[in-house]
């Protein structure tokens, strides 16, 4: 495999692993939203307190993998980095101030006892930036594939098809959906919160739903605004699409029968299956009809290097990764 | 406004607002694995008051720099584009690297803030190495992707894409002077404000030895690491003179080439008549400091043309206030030291009084640190103008074209106001004194061992 096609590779698998994990701390931000409507209002605190418990120790981590791409494109493919940056300005900044207000408002109300805002405030203005996130990188990512994108165009053009607006949307809904299944096996691991397990086992299952919907209302729009990639999505993903759909039918049915363990596994897959299929129709193209990943690379003495970079740091930092997550699912010992 | 002071004012304002946060996350670490260790070796309650309430304070710096930076991330290629389509691959590795830095920083913070009940204390004690090391090695490999811009070392083509010699960069001896005065800087913003707080404290009547644990380890730390800043920052000006002539001609105002070149001190300059109004020049005084004899040459500004001259009165009133500053904190240690000295001798404790003056001095160290920190900065980033990467590409070359950043400034500058001004109410929130049941310990200077309670996980 050339260097340019394993520093592909290494976004994509970063880019999942943002999906997944910051997905769900987003979607968990979203339920926050959420926790004071529909039938299970008196429970509203305590879903929120089992969020932020749930998001405390990892979200900063899980923040990193976003880094993580925004530093691997520049690197490895510089040519392209600029004309992605300035095409999707619009999309782009507005999911900065999502993430910049997000980040603050979280330890704000955490560590903040009221000092500055109500700690209401600060959650509504966590959960407002929590749904506004994924929302605007769902429209960037899917206006990388309409072709319409080129530097100087209007700052509007990532809004202006439908298909890119309903990607947004797919991507609140699915981290939603995550966030869901994740914390129905975390509120089943306590006495105390398993009285939430039926709640979010309902949003489970009501975003899946939900989800399914929007990608079978998006699926014609894909084939008018982002012709190429569809074509090749039909033709190359497919195995891919069939997985993904798969495990959503199949989260469906784990959650039903309350295996919560094994609905992570099945929702992350169906995530995993539609991105993936995303990703693969997308190459070779950066920028459709702009750049290739050929053309943008940077130049081959660079990319070697980063490639040696990359093995190293992740020797290091997966473990670390590991431990974290073994070290706050194992049981608590005495506070000192 | 063009687009290329947009983004200028945009860069300039999120990189110090990244800055003033980011120095904590590599200073606190460091503090706190001294005041972690010290509880675990004695058991003494005040320490572990003060590391909890440190890690809650640390916590939320740590969280508003991360997020600032990844700001800074997508601001590359908003605001820069040209720059970083022609350079991008070029630095990528320093970025790459810093990003694995920063995640492993990451990472252990988790543990660290999480951790009490899920680690053994000394597990929990052993976190922290990770946090702080990472911490380092990110000022490290982001100053030097900085330092290349400014000296620009091993550059090389490779099908028609610019390269960088990941190997030379790291030969740099302007990326080694930067980083070093950089490091000692985070550290001493850290300290100085430390030392601020506890003096604030102490000077409002709360005199009990919490206070003085905390004001002693933020004031040795300022203190301390001064003369160590004086002997970098001299370095760092040497280098500058050779690899920057031009920025270190900014710093000092001298317009004309020679030899007998003074060192002013103070005043402002005048880019039309090239004088300095009001400085008191010291003769022979910077041909002295970069040669040591009063013949060494010194290249002015008068070597370039206007369109290549940076912004001399910025940069020079800058300069002025970092070295002001800083000389400001290196009096004060010197006294400290003398005084130190003389009560040691005549057995004397408190070694420092807990005089007005003293608590006084303490808290100028803090707003000093920082003003020195961000005014060498300006030095840095103005000096260099008007390149973006020193010698090879225009700042006005390197902008965005996009006639939309005018609102991106506004916005950027009122979310972040919005956030430092919460953040400040924050922190005097937590800024509440020593923890009740330490209060019997009151005015002994002796350690008093307490079990340490059971507090909130987010304590």
């Amino acid at each position: 495999m050339t260097a340019v096609n394993l520093m592909l590779v290494v976004i994509i698998l970063a880019l999942l692993a943002y999906a997944l994990l910051a997905g769900a701390d987003f979607g968990g931000g979203a339920w926050d939203l959420l926790a004071g409507t529909g039938k299970a209002k008196d429970g509203a605190e305590d879903q929120r307190k089992l969020i932020s418990a749930s998001l405390g120790p990892v979200w900063e981590a899980n923040h990193v993998w976003l880094i993580f791409v925004i530093v691997c494109t520049f690197s490895a493919f510089p040519a392209a980095f600029g004309d992605i940056a300035t095409s999707l300005e619009l999309p782009l900044a507005l999911a900065l101030v999502g993430i910049v207000l997000r980040g603050a408002a979280y330890v704000y109300r955490a560590y903040g006892e009221g000092a500055s805002l109500p700690d209401q405030w600060w959650s509504r203005i966590f959960a407002c930036a929590s749904v506004l996130t994924p929302f605007m990188l769902g429209v960037s990512g899917a206006a990388l594939a309409t072709g319409k994108l080129r530097p100087g165009t209007s700052p509007l053009v990532p809004f202006q098809s439908p298909f890119t607006v309903l990607a947004g949307l797919l991507a609140v809904v699915v981290t939603a959906f995550l966030a869901a299944v994740y914390l129905c096996y975390d509120a089943a691991q306590q006495p105390d919160t398993h009285h939430l397990v039926a709640v979010f086992r309902r949003k489970a299952i009501g975003a899946a739903v939900a989800s399914g919907l929007v990608v079978l209302v998006m699926l014609p729009f894909f084939y008018h605004d982002a012709p190429v990639v569809a074509h090749r999505f039909t033709d190359r993903s497919l195995p891919l699409a069939a997985f993904s759909a798969l495990c959503g039918f199949g989260s469906l049915a784990v959650l039903w029968r309350q295996r919560f363990l094994l609905a992570r596994v099945t929702a992350a897959a169906a995530v995993v299956g539609v991105l993936g299929g995303w990703a693969v129709a997308q190459y070779p193209d950066l920028l459709v009809g702009r750049y290739t990943a050929q053309q943008a690379a940077a130049a081959p003495s660079s990319l070697d290097a980063m490639v040696v970079a990359m093995v190293a740091g992740m020797a290091v930092v997966i473990p670390s990764f590991f431990y974290l997550l073994r070290v706050f699912t194992a049981p608590v010992l005495e506070e000192h | 406004m063009s687009g290329v002071d947009a983004a200028r004012i945009e860069t300039a304002f999120s990189l110090s607002f990244h800055i003033l946060f980011a120095v904590f996350g590599v200073g606190m670490p460091w503090l706190l694995l001294y005041t972690e260790g010290r509880w675990l070796k004695t058991g003494d309650a005040s320490w572990y008051a003060l590391t909890r309430k440190w890690a809650r304070v640390g916590a939320v710096l740590f969280a508003i720099g991360a997020v600032s930076g990844t700001v800074l991330s997508f601001e590359f290629g908003l605001l820069w584009p040209t720059f970083m389509a022609t350079y991008g691959g070029a630095i990528g590795l320093l970025f790459t690297l810093e990003a694995f830095a920063f995640f492993l920083e990451a990472i252990f913070m988790g543990l660290y803030l999480y951790g009490w009940k899920r680690l053994t204390p000394r597990a929990h004690w052993l976190t922290l190495w990770p946090i702080a090391i990472s911490g380092t090695l990110s000022t490290l490999f982001i100053v030097f992707a900085n330092s290349w811009m400014n000296d620009p070392v091993g550059i090389g083509v490779s099908h028609g894409r610019i390269t960088a010699d990941p190997l030379a960069i790291f030969r740099s001896s302007a990326g080694w002077s930067e980083v070093t005065h950089m490091f000692v800087a985070a550290m001493m913003c850290t300290g100085g404000a430390v030392a601020a707080v506890y003096a604030c404290g102490m000077l409002r009547g709360r005199r009990d030895r919490y206070h003085r644990l905390g004001l002693n380890v933020g004031l040795w730390t300022v203190l301390g690491l001064t003369p160590v800043q004086m002997f970098l920052g001299d370095w760092s000006a040497r280098v500058v003179a050779t690899t920057q002539p031009l920025k270190l001609a900014s710093m000092e105002g001298v317009y004309q080439t020679g030899t007998h070149v003074p060192l002013t001190i103070g005043g402002f300059y005048d880019q039309h008549t090239h004088k300095m109004i009001l400085g008191i020049p010291v003769p022979d005084g910077l041909s002295m400091l970069l040669g040591y004899s009063p013949n060494t040459k010194v290249t002015g500004l008068d070597t370039t043309t206007v369109a290549d001259t940076p912004p001399v009165a910025v940069v020079h009133l800058a300069f002025d206030s970092m070295v002001g500053c800083g000389m400001l904190v290196f009096a004060i240690a010197g006294l400290a030291a003398l005084t130190w000295w003389q009560r040691r001798r005549k057995g004397l404790s408190p070694r420092i009084p807990h005089t007005k003056f003293w608590l006084w001095a303490a808290i100028l160290t803090g707003p000093a640190s920082a003003v020195a920190m961000l005014g060498g900065w300006e030095v840095t980033e103005g000096g260099r103008q008007p390149w973006i990467v020193y010698g090879r590409m225009l700042v006005a070359d390197a902008a965005s074209k996009s006639g939309g950043l005018g609102w991106s400034v506004v916005v950027t500058i009122l979310i972040y106001v919005g956030l430092a001004v919460a953040l400040l109410l924050i922190l005097r929130k937590l800024a509440t004194g020593a923890p009740p049941e330490l209060a019997a310990a009151d005015g002994e200077d002796e350690p008093k061992p307490v079990a340490p309670q059971a507090e909130e996980v987010l304590a």
